[in-house]
């Protein structure tokens, strides 16, 4: 239970911008001033890591580190101390609890050996600690000007501004560090100091000077980056030209647009490169100033927990930290953009050490005056909340980057896991394969959302539109039209049909909304269909929830009575829904309740049960086949002599799995490809006295098929079978099961479920759900079916 | 897996060098070692190698050509050395992609250790042997053999210092432990467990049964309760133990997402379940003869593990009178064995000392081999008699459902149920994470309480008063639409019946009377108090220690005044936290409920 999904926590400290001329590497700028200060500007500072602002000392206070250090959000318990009736080692990491364990009693230390540790940086540590014995290097750091406090230096040295200096260390040092050899150009570069992680893309000046390859070929020109709001399936690379390796860039949920926007938005990108804009800025630069830039490199400081380390740096790179880059590389390449900030920066810098301003009084000039020092405030202040950063770098050019955030999980946390709260819980995966049962989910899912799916905005209406047609965009009509003509109870398809848009377009829109926060793809609401309170609904929101909902619903019945209404035994929402009049309402209120993830959708999943009968009808069914096959085979063996020699030893390797069957059959004896066949019906491994279920109806064995066929076969033919066009109601009360077996059955694989049949077959709900019941799914409601043994065929269960 | 491990220091001649590396070449090109690609290239990592004296004293990793390098820099001064100080750094060469968490100490361990070494007698610095000989060379090399091979080491250096180093899997900490979880060994803590021991956990650890609460196991063991909770989080530290419910008749349980892949397909997990539930496998007798007869027919027979359908009449109280740990069933027809309940949990875990392995409430993931020959005498003819199979037991799960009590679902299926314990049923399926436990919440809206619907509150409560008469499975949906103002908020609860095996309240005396009726009144106090009759069904269950008696006093009971239990209806307790904290039964928390002064709702979660 421990695979339950995470959803993504940017574990984001600080952003630092280095750049490197041929008077050697600059340390620029970094957000947030102060990062990991409990006072700094970051207000919101995560409160989820009280503990290691404790600086470990020696063993004798580790076992109080330990337990100090998860004591987080315990109202009664206490953790394990260091209890050393344990095997003699110790429980040390945690989340966000351990110093990544390095002080912990790991190992049985020999005393001599075991002295303080240093250890200046960390994420515990805002500022330079006192050194322990490790390292002498603090033993003439008292002279020497690189020992920092946060305080400007008080030694007398000369004035070094607070900006100067981050977690504890000089900005010479950040500066070398952060600025790798040219081995690291576009590759990712990754250090790691006690537990944080500096990562980085860095991106160096081709060996002619410029920032990309000369093209060839000019495309048409286009002059604005479009690759802002709308454009998450950007490809923020002008790499396709340079470089086959980057193609991988691109990220798979991003790309649930079609192929054809995708290389529309490409063609954006290409268009901007025109070479003329390149060689006059590094013409114009080089007249400005003889210095110019050779790299530059965007570290993100990153405190991930131990045990997550490398999927949060995955998140982050992947999503952000790449795409920033190339960004930005995209800019440089066309305005010398990073330089010229970079300059800008360190100009407003060196005033502001002049003039000693105060940290915060810098901060509000810098973000004021550059661009560059705005994007970067952005895009941390943005990506720290986990919410989408908007950046704008220049009039032509603004990105939007997110880390995209976890929409469901069909796992349920149990006591011992990390719960989170209020997630959609659902199996019902809008990406999954559309109208092909059989295909395994699991290893091609489609990039386009199924067509079966609807859209559920998490917002209302009115404010999304008002979003779209401020954002401007190329997309921004369709949008709107198509947000107006969208329904949670009608599917993509439906809605394609009723307004006229392609269906094509509304998946691409769709999904649009989808991975920029704005919609959720679901299973069209349906009045037919269950709902339950979620599992995971986050009951510690129900108060404020339960007044939201009041305004929103006035005269209605309120948010928890509505729960409690939900609470009983699973029923079709249908039936809480007072009248006619009322159902548009409903549907907003369960739409509103989706949204919130207060409920979710109770879908029933079945498999063909095979009982003994069957297995044993079958089985003298075959039996009886292979006796008339050997006879009538052996009035005929002697044509055949010659073929049975060849065959006999590709078969008899099948066949030894099965020599030992109970009864002995002349077969055995008498070996061919045809036996041979026959034979593997008779799996040694069935149990003919026990039940069985297929698996996957559409993957049957043989020996399932034949199973297949004979529960078919006794069905019964009702007399009535033709159905009188009159009486549809009782439609599938009436046909025989035998014409229906056939479009059903694939779905009868307990992962699909059976709430599809009526979307995807384009079946009258209730001759559907007739069918089932008749086929023995058990829905809890009352009904008035003549159930037939004969049909009873299925073994259902219903969850989310 | 350790890819190399490398001694690099500065020179004042050449800068950041590479003394030793292993395996020879690389690092940097060697004249011994075979022609061979370097790992990587020196130059791009020296400065992470040997790093300004600022990160010095620090973990340092950095990441090229798909390893990763993690060293721990030490600078020493002294006026021994050129330029007075002595940079050096031992780096573990490890797969980029690979966990690195466990390494992280060794490379520190390693830089204390050669610090003091240095310290002391110069080590290091005096260490002028040629690449690939000396002292520091074999010790890397020993090091990353032995790291690699056993997982630690013990590599003496001189006579005054040995190198020990073992590595430790990372775990996450153990969440925070509830009042109302329950424990269940995931091992045989007999095996493991010695003197040395905490003495809270050698005390509770006979109590953890897979029944009891944490609450009750505080209890029991007489430990203080926070103690108790940080031992149990130990132990779930290193995966000793699962977490549960407090199983109880009126609890609600449903599939979850997992069953489709899980039970439903897993055919050795249906045996696994199988043998877990089956009670004839928990008699002694029945086990004992098994073992005892030669050539069992049902030894090779995998379908001898299902569990019998029976008649609940005649079978199941027959197996209950001969089957003490099992849980026992609840009768839909009171008074036909009043023997039939002889169970209470101390059964459970006092067995657990003396009788077979098989008695534990262990879950064995394998144990084909403790249990195979336990088969019951009944299944030696398997087909004279209709079987609860696999595909069975898949559909007794499936037939769970939300806002179906167990004792509802049992009194559906109670031919199939004779030979199930049916918490150990529930307890596989919460374990394998098939099933979950649908909890309940009250929450106070604050309007004025509505006027009850009469009939069902006289419906129940004339269960309580006449625990003799059968039970009636409530039939029909309940009232039509939300908001209605008709509806009783406890419509939809099915808890408030008598906990069921309650109604047969053991009357033989059993060697464990003292300890039971000191649970029941440790966390009885709210009502079962000088109740002499008071027994603990089931020790674990606030909710199930109801005494006959006690139901008559309900009306008057009213220690816990509305403010208390105001403090609980915010939709964020649970009821199993409620009747644990305030120390009654279900049954009483709801009937307490309705008397309180305003409307409360119940959430089903």
């Amino acid at each position: 239970m421990s695979s339950i999904v995470r959803p993504p926590d940017p574990c984001l400290v600080a952003i630092i911008l280095i750049v490197r001329s041929q008077a050697g590497p600059r340390f620029v700028f970094h957000y947030p001033p102060n990062p990991l200060s409990e006072n700094g500007l970051r207000g919101a500072a995560k409160a989820r890591r009280p503990s290691r602002t404790k600086s470990k000392s020696n063993d004798s206070s580790s076992s109080e580190d330990s337990s100090s250090s998860s004591s987080e959000d315990e109202d009664e318990t206490q953790p394990p101390q260091n209890q050393s009736h344990m095997a003699g080692s110790h429980p040390v990491a945690g989340r966000r609890s351990s110093n990544f364990g390095l002080d912990d009693g790991v190992m049985s230390a020999s005393p001599g050996g075991e002295s303080q540790r240093a250890g200046s940086v960390g994420s515990g540590r805002g500022m330079m600690r006192k050194r322990g014995t490790n390292s002498d290097a603090e033993d003439d750091a008292g002279a020497a000007s690189d020992r920092q406090d946060d305080e400007a230096g008080g030694d007398g040295g000369p004035y070094r501004p607070p900006w100067e200096s981050l977690l504890g260390l000089p900005a010479d040092v950040w500066e070398k560090l952060l600025s790798p050899s040219r081995s690291w150009h576009k590759r990712r570069f990754e250090v790691g100091i006690n537990d944080l992680a500096f990562v980085g893309w860095p991106v160096f000046m081709r060996e002619d000077g410029t920032w990309r390859k000369q093209r060839r070929k000019k495309r048409k020109p286009r002059a604005a980056w479009e690759g802002g709001e709308l454009g998450h399936n950007e490809n923020p690379g002008d790499d396709a030209e340079e470089d086959v390796r980057d193609d991988e860039a691109i990220d798979a949920s991003t790309e649930t647009l079609s192929p054809k926007q995708m290389a529309a938005s490409e063609s954006q990108w290409m268009s901007m490169a025109s070479s003329k804009s390149i060689r006059t800025m590094s013409e114009s630069l080089d007249a400005d100033d003889k210095d110019s830039m050779t790299m530059f490199n965007v570290a993100f400081v990153l405190d991930p927990p131990l045990l997550e380390y490398s999927m949060r740096l995955r998140e982050i790179y992947d999503n952000i930290i790449k795409k920033f880059s190339k960004a930005l590389k995209w800019e440089q390449a066309r305005t010398g953009y990073v330089w010229k900030e970079a300059q800008h920066i360190s100009h407003i810098k060196e005033k502001a050490k002049e003039k000693r301003m105060s940290m915060n009084g810098l901060y509000s000039e810098l973000i004021n005056q550059s661009s560059l020092a705005r994007a970067i405030y952005t895009m941390f202040t943005s990506i720290s909340a986990s919410k989408i950063a908007s950046v704008t770098l220049s009039a032509d050019v603004s990105i939007s980057l997110q880390i995209p955030p976890l929409t469901s999980t069909p796992w349920l946390p149990g006591p011992t896991d990390k719960a989170y709260p209020g997630l959609w819980l659902t199996t019902a995966d809008s990406v999954t394969p559309i109208d092909d049962p059989t295909a395994d989910e699991n290893t091609a899912p489609h990039q386009v959302l199924a067509k079966h799916f609807a859209l559920l905005l998490l917002d209302n209406e009115a404010a999304i539109l008002k979003d779209v047609e401020a954002s401007g965009g190329a997309l921004a009509p369709a949008l709107a039209h198509y947000i107006r003509c969208s329904k949670p109870t009608k599917s993509f398809a439906q809605i394609s049909v009723s307004s006229g848009i392609p269906l094509s377009t509304i998946q691409m829109l769709a999904s649009h909304l989808v991975y920029w926060r704005r919609a959720r793809a679901i299973p069209p609401l349906h009045q037919r269909d269950t709902y339950v309170v979620s599992p995971n609904c986050d009951l510690s929101k129900l108060e404020l929830a339960t007044s939201v909902y009041q305004t929103t619903f006035p005269t209605l019945p309120s948010l928890p009575k509505m729960l409690s209404a939900m609470s009983g035994t699973p029923r079709p929402y249908g039936s809480f829904i007072p009248s006619k009049d009322h159902k548009d309402t409903y549907f907003t209120i369960l739409a509103w309740l989706l949204r919130g993830g207060w409920v979710t959708q109770l879908r029933a999943f079945a498999r063909i049960k095979i009982p003994p009968e069957i297995k044993m009808a079958v089985e003298t069914v075959l039996r009886r086949e292979e006796v008339e096959q050997y006879l009538r085979k052996r009035s005929s063996d002697e044509t055949k002599e010659d073929f049975d020699d060849v065959s006999s030893s590709s078969s008899s390797s099948l066949d030894s799995h099965d020599s030992g069957e109970e009864t002995p059959m002349p077969g055995r004896y008498k070996q061919d490809n045809e036996l041979a066949v026959s034979h593997s019906f008779l799996d040694r491994n069935t149990s003919l006295k026990t039940s069985s279920l297929i698996h996957y109806p559409h993957r049957a064995s043989p020996l399932e098929s034949r199973w297949l066929d004979e529960v078919m076969s006794r069905f019964p033919d009702l007399q009535g079978g033709e159905v009188s066009d009159g009486d549809l109601e009782y439609v599938g009360l009436q046909t025989s099961l035998k014409k229906y077996w056939p479009t059903f059955i694939k779905y009868f694989n307990g992962y699909d479920a059976l709430e599809k049949i009526p979307v995807r077959e384009s079946l009258k709900r209730k001759l559907v759900w007739q069918i089932l019941m008749r086929l023995g799914l058990v829905t809890g409601q009352q009904s008035s079916i003549q159930l037939d043994s004969r049909e009873q065929v299925l073994v259902s269960v219903r969850h989310w | 897996m350790i890819k190399a491990i490398f001694y690099s220091k500065f020179d004042t001649q050449e800068g950041p060098k590479v003394v030793h590396q292993v395996p020879d070449g690389a690092i940097v090109p060697s004249a011994t070692a075979p022609a061979q690609p370097l790992f990587l290239t020196f130059s791009d990592i020296s400065f992470f190698v040997i790093p300004r004296q600022e990160l010095c004293g620090n973990l340092i990793q950095v990441c090229t050509n798909g390893y990763r390098i993690l060293g721990y820099p030490i600078c020493m001064k002294s006026l021994r050395y050129d330029r007075n100080e002595f940079i050096f750094n031992f780096c573990v060469v490890l797969a980029e992609e690979e966990d690195f968490s466990t390494y992280k100490s060794v490379v520190q361990k390693l830089a204390d250790l050669m610090h003091g070494l240095e310290e002391q007698n110069g080590f290091l610095s005096r260490d002028h042997s040629k690449p690939g000989e000396g002292k520091v060379y074999s010790l890397c090399e020993t090091l990353m053999e032995d790291l690699n091979n056993y997982c630690e080491c013990m590599i003496p250096i001189d006579e005054l210092n040995t190198l020990n180093i073992k590595l430790f899997p990372v775990y996450p900490a153990p969440p925070p432990v509830k009042a109302w979880h329950v424990p269940l060994f995931t091992v045989r803590y007999q095996t493991f467990m010695d003197e040395n021991w905490d003495l809270t956990m050698q005390r509770i650890v006979p109590h953890i049964n897979g029944v009891n609460s944490i609450r009750i196991i505080s209890i029991l063991a007489d430990t203080d309760f926070s103690l108790t909770c940080r031992a149990i989080r130990h132990l779930l530290y290193y995966g000793c133990l699962f977490l549960l419910d407090i199983f109880s008749f009126s609890a609600i349980y449903a599939p979850t997402a997992q069953f489709s892949s899980t039970i439903a397909i897993d055919e050795d997990m249906q045996q696994e379940c199988a043998r877990y539930v089956n009670t004839l496998f928990a008699s002694p007798i029945t086990a004992a003869s098994a073992a005892l007869t030669p050539g069992y027919p049902s030894r090779h027979d995998p379908d001898a593990v299902w569990p019998p359908i029976g008649d609940p009449l005649t079978t199941s109280s027959a197996s209950e009178m001969t089957i003490p740990s099992r849980t026992p069933s609840p009768s839909p027809s009171s008074g036909t064995n009043p023997a039939s309940s002889t169970t209470t949990n101390h059964h459970h875990h006092h067995h657990h000392h003396h009788e077979q392995p098989h008695q534990h409430e262990h879950l064995q993931h394998h144990n084909h081999h403790t249990l195979i020959h336990n088969l019951p005498p009944t299944s030696s003819h398997p087909s004279s008699q209709p079987v609860v199979d696999g595909i069975g037991l898949v559909e007794l799960y499936a037939s769970l459902k939300q806002g179906q009590s167990i004792k509802q679902w049992y009194l559906h299926h109670t031919r199939q149920l004779t030979h199930i314990d049916i918490r150990r049923f529930i307890t596989f399926g919460i374990i394998k994470g098939f099933l979950y436990r649908v909890h309940k919440y009250a929450y106070a809206t604050g309007n004025p309480a509505p006027p009850l619907k009469s009939s069902l509150y006289h419906h129940s409560h004339s269960h309580s008063h006449h625990p003799s008469s059968t039970f009636q499975i409530p039939s029909g949906p309940s009232s039509r639409g939300p908001g209605t103002g008709t509806n009783s908020p406890y419509a939809s609860s099915v808890g408030d019946d008598p906990a069921p095996i309650s109604q047969h309240q053991q009357q033989n005396q059993n060697q464990h009377r003292d300890e039971a009726a000191g649970a029941g009144g440790g966390q009885g106090q709210g009502q079962g108090q000088g109740h002499g009759t008071a027994s603990v069904a089931s020790g674990s269950r606030a909710g199930t220690i109801v005494t006959v008696e006690a139901e008559a006093d309900d009306e008057d009971d009213d220690d816990i005044d509305d403010k208390t239990l105001s403090r609980y209806l915010d939709g964020m307790h649970c009821f199993d936290q409620i009747c644990t904290e305030l120390e009654i039964s279900e049954r009483e928390l709801t009937g307490r409920l309705k008397r309180f002064g305003g409307e409360v709702l119940i959430l089903h979660r």
